[in-house]
């Protein structure tokens, strides 16, 4: 097929055009599906580092970073009921932190018990995970600057309440403004002044044997005043609250699906307009007995050709991008499947971008080229 | 004894309707021998290219038959018909019609490739070819750096190569200084005479008459005159 590649390279500027479009439209797929992405993951960062089976929430509350109080005796009624082996606490909500400078700012204190499982963030007391250093608090690393942190630890206050931020992880970083900040569940309920009848979440571990479907209907039974989710489900419907019914998701989505539209159009003009330019050839090639087959190969590698290579160029832009947004936006997260995936939907696009390029060159009366 | 390869019986071709229709072939009837270098003049509009494009399996007929060795060739689907002209038929245009983004041995590994031989037999046989039309040596150059009797040299060579016995040349030699079109004009009598193939060409120029065997004058569609001149240009 020395002839779709000598036609590419012939016209230089608009094959560079070419790759141009599909470089752009694979960039934009890949960096706003990272944002997805990493939006996707961010949205349950929390309920995903906990290892426990059930999530017990206040009625209709969609996230976890949306809290709503719920009575703490749930947690007696709770142990009570068959298979229920332990129950954790988390206490959540919203509350000020004064930096060191003075200046305050909003943030979402997540206090919870020891026992939610060894990937959850807590100031744990000399690397065990069953006890939780007393009016100690973790940040995220992405958030060091927005709490004004330059060294650790460091005292600051909470909800006018002694804090010591004892250190800083990673993968937390919150994604609505207001920095996440660990600790234990005594504190936490301190510095968002809760009650002793009050906290936000119940997190069950189930005995083991035991079915957890039945133990989550016993749950419900018994709490209807409660939501009982799966892990799994929670984390799944805070996906869906932050994604679809804020609109958020679909705005990225959006943009990447606009991405390869652009890319698209680009490509099948540019496609289109080297087929035009081409007709005459095409009609000597079917003159020459060319068959069909042969002439859609023509064009289909000219497609592909500019896919491969606009694509290859598109990715190498885009982690680089991606790891400089990551300065400003630490949760993009691009899977490694995204990539792959857009080289298909690439070549997919470029396909389809050169359809209607086929059709034209396919049609081209043989008998033209006895027209000077 | 003389060989026919190419028949038509009774060819009619019209375009547009009613009033307006063209009967651009009237009921042309035509025998074309191998050997032979059979030269087609007229008028424009007198029906030559379409005669050319009917013979050369590029337009079936609203009537009438073409046959190619015994073949009717008008009743075969346009898969069929591009077979028959990758095997039997070479084309030489006026405007050469090379690909412009090709060498002159890429443009002959073309129609190579279409006739599916690829590799190191193909470019073997492309030089080949090359050598036998004086252009091996430009063989790296692509058509804007040919001049036009190089460019319609390398069009014979690609028309050659898979060795048709049939070559349809539409005015080979108008777009030629006079040096270069009595080149071409030899170069296709030779193929026809030393090669033994049916060689047709279209064109108002009477200067082809010494290099043809036969001389058919059409007029409105219509041969109105076929002429043997054998004896001129021996």
């Amino acid at each position: 097929m020395r002839l779709a590649w000598r036609n590419l390279s012939y016209d230089r500027l608009r094959f560079a055009v070419t790759i141009a479009g599909v470089a752009f439209a694979v960039f934009l797929m890949v960096f706003q599906g990272s944002l997805l992405a990493g939006f996707v993951c961010v949205s349950s960062s929390v309920i995903d580092a906990t290892d426990v089976d059930l999530w017990i929430t206040a009625r209709g509350v969609p996230c976890f970073d949306f809290p709503a109080p719920l009575p703490s005796r749930f947690r007696e009624l709770s142990m009570n009921v068959a298979g229920v082996n332990s129950v954790e606490r988390i206490a959540a909500g919203i509350t000020s932190w004064q930096k060191p400078s003075g200046v305050r700012q909003t943030i979402i204190i997540v206090g919870a018990d020891p026992g939610v499982g060894s990937a959850f963030p807590l100031p744990y007391l000399n690397g065990k995970t069953d006890l939780v250093f007393p009016e100690t608090v973790l940040v995220d690393n992405s958030n060091l600057d927005a709490l004004g942190l330059t060294t650790m630890p460091v005292d600051v206050e909470i909800g006018r309440r002694r804090a010591r931020v004892a250190g800083a992880v990673s993968g937390f970083g919150s994604f609505i403004g207001s920095p996440y900040v660990f600790t234990g569940y005594n504190d936490a309920v301190r510095y968002l002044d809760f009650g002793p009848e009050e906290t936000t979440f119940l997190l069950v571990r189930i005995a083991p044997g035991s079915n957890t479907q039945v133990v989550q209907q016993d749950l419900k039974a018994r709490l209807p005043e409660a939501d009982i989710w799966t892990r799994a489900q929670f984390a799944r419907r805070a996906r869906f609250y932050w994604v679809i019914k804020t609109g958020a998701g679909g705005a990225l989505l959006t943009a990447a699906l606009l991405g390869a539209i652009v890319g698209a159009v680009i490509v099948s003009q540019t496609i289109y307009a080297t087929t035009m330019e081409s007709l005459e050839e095409f009609a000597t090639l079917k003159a020459m007995g060319a068959s069909r087959w042969y002439i859609r190969r023509v064009v289909l590698i000219q497609a592909l050709v500019s896919s491969v290579i606009g694509c290859a160029i598109g990715l190498a832009v885009t982690f680089p991008s991606a790891k400089v947004v990551q300065g400003s936006i630490p949760w993009v997260y691009t899977p490694w499947w995204l990539p792959a995936g857009m080289v298909l939907v690439s070549l997919f696009m470029c396909s389809l971008a050169s359809t209607v390029s086929i059709r034209k060159a396919l049609r081209v009366e043989p008998g033209r080229v006895f027209r000077a | 004894m003389r060989e026919s390869l190419l028949t038509t019986e009774n060819v009619t071709v019209t375009y547009g309707s009613g009033s307006s229709a063209v009967h651009a072939l009237d009921r042309v009837f035509l025998t074309l021998d191998v050997g032979r270098l059979t030269l087609v003049m007229g008028p424009s509009g007198s029906g030559k290219t379409t005669l050319l494009s009917v013979l050369g399996c590029l337009l079936t007929p609203d009537s009438g038959a073409v046959f190619l060795q015994d073949r009717l060739v008008t009743d075969l689907s346009e898969n069929e018909r591009g077979d028959i002209r990758k095997q039997f038929i070479g084309y030489v245009f006026q405007t050469f019609r090379l690909f412009r983004s090709l060498s002159a041995l890429e443009n002959i590994l073309v129609a190579l490739e279409i006739s599916g031989c690829r590799g190191r037999q193909a470019r073997e046989t492309a030089l080949r070819v090359l050598a036998a039309v004086g252009m091996v040596d430009k063989w790296r150059l692509k058509p804007n750096e040919l001049s036009g009797g190089e460019k319609q040299r390398v069009a014979i060579a690609r028309a050659l190569v898979n060795d048709p016995p049939i070559i349809l040349a539409d005015e080979p030699t108008a777009s030629l200084d006079s040096l270069s079109g009595v080149q071409i004009a030899e170069m296709l009598l030779k193929l026809a005479e030393d090669e033994k193939r049916l060689v047709l060409v279209v064109s108002h120029d009477s200067r082809w008459l010494p290099f043809c065997h036969r001389a058919i004058e059409m007029r409105d569609g219509r041969i109105v005159d076929d002429k043997d001149v054998s004896a001129l240009s021996q």
